[in-house]
C-alpha cells in the first residue's frame, strides 16, 4: 500500500469506528441523580446545542432548541462543565440543586485569556514561551487586502513590508531577524490547525486572531519548517444561537503621495538635454486617484449541536498605476458539528477564492521618472511613431526606456489565481481527557498567467524579454499549481494529580507537495486580435516559441509530542519533541530530532509585590529547521536544455546532462534559540506588558557554493555552510490610562531589535571570502557589486567607495583607503552602510467617547540604510542625453563625469509614519430592532511620515527582490522597479442584524 | 466496553499503520532522470556525448571576449550610462583585470565545464567496451585536449584532471606538463578519428582527424611562447597534414564563411554549428549593434550597442600603405566619418561603418545621441571613437559586421562559427616556415600570404613582408575568430602600446589570473604570478 492508499484506509476505518460508536455508547453508566436548567447569553436570550459535561465523568448532554436541558448523573458528580463556542467555559457546582440556570458570557476571554499554540490552546498564564497574540480588534484598520498588513507593527520582533503601493505585491515577513539563506525566510503559517497553509487563501476580513510563535520552544513542535517563526491564524467560528447577519463595506480613495524627484521639462532643457517641444508630467498621466470598494457578508449561529459561520468577501481594487488592480472573490465556511453528548466533533473548513489581477509594469514609474519630459505622450496625429502607427504613442530607441503611458495602456500583464482549501477533521474523546483526533486537508493554489504585448508595442528588453514590436505581437500565457496534502493524527490527554495539571500530546503528520506547470511564449501574430489563440502565432512553426513545463513535488514526515506541567497555576515546563524527515534532505541525513523546553514561574504567587498582579518569569530553549529552498538539491539528475542541441549527424539531439552536483549530506538548516522572558500585569491590571531577550544561532545554513570544476560536474553544489547568530531584544506594553467612564484611552507601544550576524563560514568558503553580493543592474551596471556578507561580520553590508566631493574638473572624488582622493572608484571600497535597522516600534493610541472612538497608530523603524538605486543611475546631469536626471537635494549640477556608484547614493532610511487612523461612531439602537448593530468609520493609511530619505518609501527592504528567490543576504537595495508610496481613505460601515 | 476497548485498539492501530515514512526523493522526481535510468539506448549514449560539445557555444562568450577585447581589434567603451559594469570591460583593454572580473571566471568556468564533461563521459563509457564506446573516448580525449590548449593558452599553469573518479581538487601543473599532455593525448588518439571533409554531416560540427591536426599546428605555432622551445617543423607538418589531405580549399569569397548559411563552408575544419534555434549562443549581433539597428535588420530584440572595433585596427585594412590595392571611395577616420579614398579590401565586409539605414532604406535616428557627436542624431557608425570611458558618443566605433546580418534575425545568430579555418593554417604554415627560415619573405611563406590577399581580399599581392606586415594581413583575414590575443603575444606586441592601451609594466598579464573564485573554492591552486 502507497501511503495514499494508507491515508485513504485509515480514514475509512475512522469513519466506521465512528459510526459504529454512535450507535453503542449511549447507555453505558449507572445513573441516578437527575439535574435541569436553563441557559441564556448575557442578553437573556435561550441558547441551544450548549455543552454540558460533568466534571471527572464521562456523561454529559447539549441544551435543546430552548436552551433548556435535563441530564442524569452519578451521585458523586459535583461539578458540570458549561461550554459552547463564542462563549466562556463555566464550571459550576451542583451543591444539593435540582434545577441550574447558566448565564453564557462572550468568549472575548477565548481570545485574551487562551493562546493558540501548536496543536492545541494553553491558558495565556501557562504559557512558557514566547508568544504573542492579535485579536481582530488589534488589527489594523482601512483597505486591508493582505492578511500580513493585519499585523503590521503590531508585535515586537514581527517585521513586515510592503515598499510602495502596488495592490498586486506581497509583504515580506520576518520574524526576529534573518534564521536562513534560502527561501524559508518567512514565518510558516497554520490556518485552524491546518500547518503550511497559504496566508492569503484567507480573507482578512475572515480572521479572528492571529497567534504569533517568536522562540524555538513555541515553534519546535513544527521541526523542519519552525525556524522562520510560526503565524497561528484562526477564523470566525459560529456560535449556539440565533442567526447571525452581519455586513462589512467600505470604499477607499488612494493617492500617490511621493513620486522620486527628476527635472521638468525646462530644467531638462537647461541641462542640455534635447527639446522635443511638449511638456509632459509622465507620473501625472500614468497615475490616478485609485477607487477600492470592499464587501463581507457572513452568517453565523448554530443548534443542535451544529454551528457555523459562513462568509463571502468581495474586493475591487483599483492601483493608482492606471490599468492596474484586482477583483477578488473569496467564500469560506467553517462548520462544527457535536454527537455523542459532545465527545465527538467533526470540523470542516472550506475556502476558495478567485483573483483577476491587472498587475501592470512597475517599470512605468521608472520610465515616468527617466523618460524625456518634453516629449508628448503621443506624436503628432498626421505622423507616425516608431512602430508606423499614426498618432501614436511617442517612443524612441534606447536602453531600458520606453513610453510609460504606452506601457501601461497598450500591453497586459494579468493574472487568474485560484484557490481552494477543504479541510476536514474529526475528533473523539476516548475516555474523559484522552482525545484522538484526524486531520485531512487539501489546498491548491493555481495561477493562470496572460500577458500580451501587442505588434505596436515598443517595450525595451525587460519585460518578458521582449517587445512587442520587435517581435510582431507576442503572447504569453503559463498555467502553474501548488497543492499539497496534510494528514495528521494526534492523541492528547488531559489530567490532573493533586495540583499538577498535565497535557500530554503525541501525534503524527505527513504531507506531501506538487507543483506543477506550463508556459508558451510566441510572437510574430498576423493580427493582434487572435493573440489569445497561441496556435497562430508564426514563432510556433519556426522554432522561435518559449515553451516549458515542469513537475516537482516533495514528502514530509513527522512523528511529535508534547508534555505541558502545571503545578498549583505557580509553575509551569513544557517539553516537545518532533521528529522529521524530508524527501528533499540527502540520503545520509533523512531525519532530524527537533526538541524544547521551556519553563516559567508565576512569582507574584510566593510573594506580594506591591502593584504587582501577575509576574510571571519564563525561559526557553528550543531546536527548529528550516528545509532546502527547492526539491532534488541532493541528487544529481540528467536533463537537457531547449535551444542547447547536438548536432548529432545531420539532426538536432537534446543532449542529456548532469544538472547540478549531488550532496547526499545535505540537511535542514539548524536553529537553537535561547529565550527568557517575562510577563506581567500591574496597578490592578491597568498595565500589562511582557518582555523577551533571545538569542539564535543558526547554523547549517544552506548556501550554493562555488566548487571547483573538475572534479565537480558543476560550479556550484548546495551545501551547509554557514552559521548565523543574532540577539534581540522586544518589549510590548499596554496601558489603561483611562479604563472608565465617558471618556476611556487606552495605549500599546511595542518596541525590539535584531542584531543579525554571519558569525561563521564552513571551509567549502575561503577564508576572507564573501558571499551573497549583488549588483546595481542593468544598464551598464551589471557588474557593479554594492552589497556583500562576509564572515564575523552583520547581515546587510554595503560595500563600495567612499564619495569625498568633486574634483575642479566635475569628476567623483573617492578616498583611496590611504587618506588621499582618487576617482577611481575601485582603488578602496569598504563599508558604506548597512540594510537592517537597530530597533523598530509600534505605537498605538485607541479613545473613546460615547459612541465615537478613535485609534491612531505609529510604526517605525530606526537605523537601516538605503542604497537609493534611482539616484545612482540617473542623479547626474550628464544622462540627459539619454534620460531625464533626478534632482533629489543631493542633486549636484557640477558633476561631469560617469554615473559611478558610491556613498554619496547610501541614506539614512529612518522614518516614523503615522500609518493608521480610524474615527469611528457606533449608532445606538434599540435592542429589539432588526439592526443589532451599526458603526461607521473614516480611515487614514499612511497618513504622514517623517524621514529624511529622498526616495519614495523608506521601509526596509528584507531581501532584495531583483533576484529569484529573493537574496536575503542583500537588504537595503531601493530597486527602481518600487511603486510609488501611497496615502488612502477609506470610509466604511459595519452592520449586524 | 468490548466496542469501546476494539475502537481505540483501532484508533491506536492506524495511528501506528498510518507512519508513512518513506522519503526517496528519486519518488516524487518527475520531470528529470536518474544516472542509472539514463544511458539505455544508443540514442541516450549519442545524447550524452553531445554535451562535451553543446558547451561550445559558450565560446563566442567570454572566451572570444578575453582574447578579443584585450588586443587591438575590438573595445568595449563606457558609453555613459551603458556599459560600465564596474570597470571590467576597460580592465580588459587596460590589462588591469582582475581575478574577481567576471569575464576571467566566465571563461574559466566554461573551458573546465567542458572537460569535466568529457572525463564524466570517458569514465561512463571505458566500462561499455564496445567499438563505438572506443570511438566515443578517442573523440572525446582529443576535444579534452583541445580545451586544455585553451586553457594553456589562455591561464597558462592550469590544473590537470583527466580522472573522473579522482575527487581531489587538482593543483597547478606547469605550461611545459599541460602541453606535454596535449600534445600526446591528440597523438595517441587523433588516428581513431574519421578523415572526414568539412561537408560531412557525419561529422560536422565535431572533431575529426584534421581538427587534431589544427589543434597540434597551433599548440606547436605558440610551442616557444608556452614552453621556450619552437616546434616551427612540428607546426608545418601540422600544416601540410591537413592541406595536403585535399578535402580543404578557399572559398571563393571571403564572405562565404560568414554568411547565415555557411555551414560546410570549404574552409571549415572545425566549426561551432551556431542556430537561432537549435544551438543558442552567438550573440554578436547584441553585442555590437545599436539599439536603433534593430530596425536595419528587424532583429527580434533590442541590441545592446556595446562592442566595436578601434580607428588604428580599421585603417590596417584601408591605408594603402599597409595593404596596396584598388582604391575607392571609404569611410574616413574623422568624427564624423567623412568618406575618403582608401583601398578596397573585399574583407571591409568585417565592420559596419557609415550611415545606417532601415530595412525600407529610411535613414535612422538615434533619439539619444550625445549632445558632443559631431554627426548629429542621423545614426552614423565611425571607426573614430573619442574615448575608452566615461562618455565615448553612443554611435562611435566600426562595428563587427563580419558574421552576416540578415532580416529577421534573433538575439541568437545562425551563421556557424569556425574555430580552424583552412586560410588560418595557410598563415600559421607561412609564419612557420618565415620563422623557421628567419626570413619573411621566404617564397613558400609570401605565397601562401598572397594566395589569401588575392583570393579573399582582393587586393595586390605583397612584394615583400616583414612580421608587422604580416601580423596585420592575420588581423584583416582573422578578425575577431579568438585568435588575436595570441598573435600578439608571439609578435610580442601584447605588452605595448595601442589604441586605448598604454603600454603594460610587465609581461604577466599575457596569462590570464586564475580567477579568484576558483582559488577560493581549489585549496590546491596557486594565482599565477604577478596577480
Amino acid at each position: 500500500m502507497n501511503c495514499y492508499m494508507k491515508i485513504a484506509f485509515i480514514l475509512r476505518v475512522f469513519c466506521i469506528s465512528v459510526f459504529c460508536l454512535f450507535f453503542s455508547l449511549s447507555s453505558i453508566f449507572a445513573q441516578n441523580k437527575r439535574i435541569s436548567g436553563k441557559v441564556t447569553d448575557a442578553t437573556g436570550a435561550t441558547l441551544s446545542g450548549v455543552s454540558i459535561r460533568a466534571k471527572n465523568a464521562n456523561v454529559g448532554g447539549t441544551t435543546d432548541n430552548n436552551g433548556s436541558y435535563s441530564i442524569s448523573l452519578p451521585q458523586k458528580v459535583n461539578t458540570l462543565v458549561f461550554s459552547s463556542v463564542g462563549f466562556a467555559t463555566q464550571e459550576i457546582s451542583i451543591g444539593d440543586k435540582t434545577t441550574l440556570d447558566v448565564r453564557m458570557t462572550p468568549s472575548t476571554s477565548q481570545l485574551t485569556d487562551v493562546v493558540v499554540v501548536g496543536y492545541g490552546t494553553q491558558r495565556k498564564r501557562e504559557v512558557t514561551s514566547a508568544v504573542t497574540s492579535v485579536s481582530a480588534e488589534q488589527f489594523n484598520k482601512g483597505n486591508v487586502t493582505d492578511v500580513a498588513q493585519l499585523l503590521q507593527g503590531k508585535v515586537a520582533g514581527l517585521s513586515i513590508s510592503r515598499p510602495g503601493g502596488d495592490p498586486n505585491s506581497g509583504f515580506s515577513i520576518r520574524l526576529r531577524g534573518l534564521s536562513s539563506f534560502g527561501a524559508n525566510s518567512q514565518p510558516l503559517v497554520v490556518v485552524d490547525g491546518q500547518v503550511g497553509a497559504d496566508l492569503n487563501s484567507i480573507d482578512p476580513n475572515d480572521i479572528a486572531s492571529i497567534d504569533v510563535l517568536k522562540d524555538a520552544s513555541a515553534a519546535a513542535i513544527y521541526g523542519t519548517r519552525g525556524s522562520a517563526g510560526v503565524l497561528i491564524v484562526t477564523t470566525k467560528k459560529g456560535t449556539s444561537g440565533p442567526p447571525r447577519v452581519s455586513y462589512n463595506g467600505s470604499v477607499t480613495a488612494e493617492d500617490p503621495s511621493k513620486f522620486t524627484a527628476h527635472m521638468n521639462a525646462s530644467q531638462y532643457i537647461a541641462a542640455g538635454g534635447p527639446n522635443l517641444g511638449s511638456n509632459t508630467d509622465w507620473n501625472k498621466e500614468i497615475s490616478r486617484t485609485a477607487i477600492s470598494h470592499t464587501h463581507n457578508l457572513s452568517f453565523s449561529g448554530g443548534s443542535n449541536g451544529t454551528t457555523y459561520n459562513a462568509s463571502v468577501n468581495y474586493r475591487d481594487n483599483q492601483g493608482v498605476a492606471i490599468k492596474t488592480g484586482f477583483r477578488q472573490i473569496n467564500a469560506r465556511l467553517n462548520l462544527t458539528q457535536r454527537a455523542l453528548q459532545n465527545k465527538l466533533v467533526f470540523n470542516l473548513n472550506v475556502t476558495t477564492g478567485r483573483r483577476e489581477a491587472h498587475q501592470g509594469f512597475s517599470e512605468a514609474f521608472k520610465y515616468a521618472t527617466i523618460f524625456n519630459p518634453t516629449a508628448p505622450v503621443h506624436v503628432a496625429p498626421d505622423s507616425v511613431n516608431f512602430a508606423g502607427v499614426k498618432g501614436g504613442y511617442f517612443e524612441s530607441n534606447f536602453v531600458d526606456y520606453a513610453n510609460p503611458v504606452a506601457v501601461l495602456e497598450q500591453n497586459t500583464n494579468d493574472y487568474t489565481a485560484k484557490r481552494i482549501n477543504v479541510q476536514g477533521s474529526a475528533e473523539y474523546e476516548i475516555v474523559p481527557g484522552l482525545k484522538f483526533l484526524v486531520r485531512y486537508a487539501q489546498q491548491s493554489f493555481s495561477n493562470f498567467r496572460t500577458a500580451f504585448l501587442p505588434r505596436t508595442s515598443f517595450h525595451s528588453r525587460n519585460f518578458l524579454g521582449v517587445s512587442g514590436f520587435a517581435r510582431n505581437g507576442y503572447a504569453y500565457k503559463a498555467d502553474d499549481e501548488n497543492s499539497n496534502q496534510l494528514y495528521e493524527n494526534t492523541l492528547t490527554y488531559d489530567t490532573k494529580f493533586n495540583k499538577l495539571n498535565v497535557t500530554a500530546l503525541a501525534g503524527y503528520s505527513y504531507q506531501s507537495f506538487l507543483s506543477q506547470g506550463t508556459s508558451i511564449g510566441a510572437g510574430n501574430f498576423v493580427t493582434d486580435l487572435t493573440a489569445d489563440n497561441l496556435g497562430t502565432a508564426l514563432d510556433l512553426g519556426a522554432g522561435l516559441a518559449n515553451i516549458t513545463s515542469y513537475k516537482n513535488g516533495s514528502r514530509l514526515a513527522a512523528f511529535f509530542g508534547r508534555l505541558n506541567l502545571n503545578y498549583n497555576n505557580f509553575a509551569f515546563l513544557s517539553a516537545t519533541l518532533r521528529r522529521e524527515g524530508s524527501t528533499q534532505f540527502g540520503v545520509n541525513n533523512k531525519w532530524g530530532m527537533f526538541p524544547a523546553v521551556s519553563a516559567g514561574l508565576d512569582i507574584s504567587k510566593l510573594a506580594v509585590i506591591p502593584k504587582v498582579d501577575n509576574l510571571k518569569l519564563r525561559a526557553s530553549y528550543g531546536i527548529t529547521g528550516s528545509l532546502p529552498p527547492s526539491s532534488y538539491l541532493s541528487l544529481s539528475t540528467f536533463t537537457a536544455t531547449q535551444g542547447t542541441e547536438f548536432f548529432a549527424g545531420g539532426t538536432w539531439l537534446a543532449p542529456y546532462a548532469p544538472n547540478r552536483n549531488a550532496n547526499p549530506d545535505l540537511k535542514w538548516e539548524r536553529k537553537a534559540e535561547f529565550d527568557a522572558g517575562l510577563d506581567f500585569t500591574m496597578f490592578n491590571n491597568k498595565l500589562s506588558g511582557t518582555a523577551d531577550y533571545y538569542s539564535r544561532t543558526t547554523s547549517d545554513l544552506i548556501f550554493n557554493v562555488t566548487v571547483p570544476v573538475p572534479p565537480n560536474l558543476a560550479n556550484r553544489t548546495w551545501k551547509n555552510v554557514g552559521t548565523l547568530s543574532s540577539t534581540g531584544f522586544e518589549l510590548a506594553l499596554n496601558y489603561d490610562v483611562l479604563p472608565k467612564g465617558n471618556f476611556t484611552w487606552k495605549t500599546g507601544a511595542n518596541f525590539s531589535t535584531n542584531h543579525t550576524k554571519l558569525s561563521k563560514l564552513s571551509a567549502d568558503i575561503a577564508p576572507g571570502s564573501y558571499i551573497g553580493e549583488t549588483n546595481l543592474g542593468t544598464p551598464g551596471q551589471e557588474a557593479t557589486q554594492i552589497t556583500r556578507a562576509y564572515a564575523g561580520q552583520d547581515i546587510g553590508l554595503f560595500w563600495g567607495p567612499v564619495y569625498k566631493g568633486l574634483d575642479k574638473n566635475g569628476k567623483y572624488l573617492f578616498d583611496n583607503g590611504k587618506g588621499g582622493d582618487t576617482t577611481d572608484e575601485n582603488a578602496y571600497r569598504t563599508l558604506i552602510g548597512k540594510g537592517l535597522p537597530k530597533f523598530e516600534f509600534g505605537w498605538t493610541n485607541t479613545f473613546s467617547y460615547k459612541n465615537f472612538d478613535l485609534n491612531f497608530f505609529f510604526r517605525g523603524s530606526v537605523g537601516h540604510d538605503l542604497i537609493n538605486t534611482y539616484r545612482g543611475f540617473y542623479e547626474n546631469a550628464t544622462v540627459v542625453s539619454a534620460y531625464n536626471a533626478v534632482t533629489t537635494k543631493y542633486y549636484n549640477p557640477n558633476v561631469k563625469d560617469g554615473q559611478k556608484f558610491s556613498s554619496l547614493f547610501v541614506e539614512k532610511g529612518t522614518f516614523v509614519k503615522l500609518d493608521n487612523a480610524t474615527l469611528g461612531y457606533n449608532f445606538p439602537l434599540p435592542k429589539t430592532g432588526l439592526v443589532r448593530s451599526l458603526r461607521a468609520y473614516i480611515n487614514g493609511q499612511n497618513l504622514f511620515i517623517i524621514t529624511n530619505y529622498t526616495g519614495v518609501d523608506p521601509e526596509v527592504r528584507y531581501a532584495d527582490q531583483s533576484t529569484n528567490p529573493p537574496n536575503v543576504l542583500a537588504p537595503g537595495v531601493d530597486r527602481r522597479e518600487t511603486w510609488v508610496r501611497t496615502r488612502s481613505f477609506t470610509f466604511g460601515v459595519n452592520v449586524g442584524f | 466496553m468490548r466496542l469501546v476497548s476494539k475502537t481505540i485498539f483501532s484508533a491506536m492501530s492506524f495511528f501506528m499503520v498510518a507512519s508513512c515514512t518513506k522519503l526517496d526523493e528519486t519518488d516524487v522526481l518527475y520531470d528529470q532522470v536518474t544516472t542509472d535510468q539514463f544511458f539505455k539506448t544508443d540514442r541516450e549514449f549519442l545524447s550524452a556525448v553531445g554535451a562535451a560539445y553543446t558547451n561550445l557555444y559558450g565560446y563566442r562568450g567570454s572566451f572570444v571576449n578575453v582574447n578579443e577585447v584585450t588586443s587591438d581589434e575590438i573595445v568595449v567603451p563606457t558609453r555613459g550610462a551603458d556599459w560600465g559594469d564596474g570597470g571590467h570591460w576597460v580592465r580588459l583593454k587596460l590589462h588591469t583585470y582582475k581575478p574577481t572580473d567576471s569575464e576571467i571566471n566566465g571563461a574559466w568556468n566554461n573551458l573546465y565545464a567542458g572537460i569535466s564533461t568529457c572525463n564524466r563521459l570517458i569514465s561512463t563509457l571505458e566500462p561499455v567496451g564496445t567499438d563505438q564506446s572506443k570511438a566515443y573516448i578517442a573523440e572525446l580525449k582529443v576535444l579534452r585536449a583541445i580545451y586544455y590548449y585553451w586553457l594553456l593558452d589562455t591561464y597558462g599553469n592550469v590544473p590537470l584532471s583527466i580522472d573522473f573518479k579522482n575527487t581531489t581538487p587538482p593543483p597547478n601543473s606547469t605550461r611545459q606538463q599541460i602541453y606535454d599532455f596535449i600534445e600526446k593525448e591528440i597523438l595517441d588518439n587523433v588516428s581513431q578519428l574519421p578523415k572526414s571533409g568539412p561537408n560531412d554531416q557525419a561529422t560536422y560540427g565535431r572533431v575529426n582527424y584534421y581538427t587534431g591536426y589544427a589543434a597540434l599546428a597551433k599548440l606547436y605555432l605558440n610551442a616557444g611562447i608556452y614552453t621556450g622551445t619552437a616546434q616551427w617543423d612540428k607546426a608545418i607538418s601540422a600544416c601540410d597534414t591537413i592541406i595536403n589531405s585535399g578535402k580543404y580549399s578557399l572559398t571563393a569569397n571571403y564572405k562565404d564563411n560568414f554568411v547565415k548559411e555557411n555551414t560546410g563552408a570549404s574552409e571549415f575544419i572545425w566549426a561551432i554549428p551556431y542556430d537561432q534555434v537549435h544551438a543558442k549562443g552567438f550573440n554578436l549581433d547584441m553585442q555590437t549593434l545599436h539599439q536603433e539597428s534593430q530596425r536595419t535588420y528587424n532583429v527580434t530584440a533590442q541590441p545592446w550597442n556595446g562592442f566595436a572595433s578601434v580607428q588604428e585596427f580599421y585603417q590596417s585594412y584601408i591605408d594603402p600603405t599597409q595593404n596596396p590595392g584598388p582604391q575607392g571611395s571609404v569611410v574616413g577616420l574623422d568624427p564624423k566619418g567623412t568618406p575618403t579614398t582608401g583601398t578596397l579590401d573585399k574583407r571591409l565586409s568585417n565592420f559596419l561603418v557609415g550611415p545606417q539605414y532601415d530595412a525600407t532604406g529610411k535613414r535612422l535616428m538615434d533619439g539619444a545621441v550625445d549632445a558632443t557627436d559631431p554627426d548629429g542624431p542621423q545614426l552614423t557608425f565611425t571607426p573614430y571613437i573619442n574615448e575608452l570611458q566615461p562618455g565615448a558618443w553612443r554611435q562611435s566605433g566600426a562595428r563587427i559586421g563580419k558574421w552576416e546580418f540578415y532580416n529577421g534575425m534573433t538575439d541568437n545568430m545562425s551563421n556557424d562559427f569556425a574555430i580552424f579555418r583552412y586560410a588560418d593554417f595557410l598563415l600559421v604554415k607561412a609564419e612557420a616556415v618565415a620563422r623557421k627560415n628567419n626570413n619573411w619573405n621566404h617564397p613558400i611563406a609570401l605565397a601562401l600570404v598572397n594566395q589569401i590577399r588575392t583570393q579573399h581580399g582582393g587586393v595586390a599581392p605583397f612584394a615583400t613582408m616583414d612580421d608587422k606586415s604580416f601580423l596585420a594581413e592575420r588581423g584583416r583575414e582573422m578578425f575577431d575568430e579568438a585568435y588575436r590575443r595570441q598573435d600578439m603575444i608571439r609578435f610580442d606586441n601584447y605588452n605595448s602600446s595601442f589604441r586605448f592601451h598604454p603600454a603594460d609594466a610587465d609581461k604577466h598579464v599575457n596569462i590570464l589570473p586564475i580567477p579568484e573564485a576558483q582559488i577560493n573554492s581549489n585549496p590546491n591552486l596557486k594565482q599565477n604570478p604577478g596577480y
